[in-house]
């Protein structure tokens, strides 16, 4: 399992010009691991949110490319459903602040 | 182990060997979640933390949807258990039971990936039984994904 990348967390003079946290929305973010089958993630991404295949193709590249994708933005009871959703498929999928 | 699809539905064609070797994959599988023990790398990947910077939120997280994740999972682990047949046969899926044997496959390969320190760097010893049902596994999985998208 390729270990995701901890965001450090912002210091406060970093953040000033920036918008104030709470008005920035949401993310569900997926890591890349060495098990889950390229295959298999994209599946998941088309069958959780319905995305058509080349755009859940696109994401799942990102993800083993890139080492993570961004999957889903909103309000953040809705990304902590998605995220239990993709824990629920063995995907290893974390909640943020978009950055 | 075939699989092969006829209209809406995949036929996976089992032998005797291969239906009792599910079965055991799955009875360990299920007695692991039984014991739940947190200290578990196998358990600890099959729940991973809500949040990569926050572990008050990952916690508070886990207490709200760790119980339901191991219910549905157990969920999935039985009817796929229940529809194994005893010996060689073949079992018949649509796309949700397809989707839920996915998921069981997953899960059973995280574990044995966790056990075997799957890396993506390092290739497994080909004398390793373990390393060689982790295969099979993936080969049923990959199988199986292709025969539902097709």
């Amino acid at each position: 399992m390729s270990t995701p990348t901890v965001i450090p967390r912002q210091r406060a003079d970093q953040q000033s010009e920036q918008r104030p946290e709470a008005d920035r929305p949401w993310v569900t973010v997926v890591w890349n691991d060495p098990v889950n089958l390229m295959s298999y993630v994209t599946h998941v991404f088309m069958k959780v949110f319905g995305y058509p295949k080349d755009k859940a193709t696109k994401l799942m590249l990102d993800v083993h490319q890139k080492g993570r994708a961004v999957v889903s933005s909103g309000p953040r009871e809705r990304m902590e459903g998605d995220t239990a959703t993709l824990h629920g498929y063995g995907l290893w999928a974390t909640i943020q602040h978009d950055q | 182990m075939k699989v092969r699809r006829r209209a809406e539905l995949i036929r996976v064609q089992l032998a005797d060997s291969e239906s009792y070797l599910l079965a055991g994959l799955i009875d360990d599988f299920a007695a692991m979640l039984e014991q739940a023990d947190a200290a578990d790398p196998a358990m600890q990947r099959l729940y991973p933390a809500g949040y990569s910077d926050d572990d008050e939120a990952s916690a508070e997280f886990r207490s709200l949807v760790a119980d339901d994740l191991t219910t549905a999972r157990t969920g999935r682990l039985q009817a796929c258990r229940a529809e194994l047949p005893d010996g060689s046969g073949t079992i018949s899926l649509d796309g949700e039971a397809a989707d839920r044997w996915l998921r069981v496959l997953n899960d059973l390969r995280l574990t044995l990936g966790v056990r075997l320190g799957v890396t993506e760097e390092v290739d497994l010893d080909s004398a390793d039984p373990v390393a060689n049902i982790y295969h099979w596994l993936s080969a049923v999985q990959d199988l199986l994904v292709s025969q539902l998208m097709a």
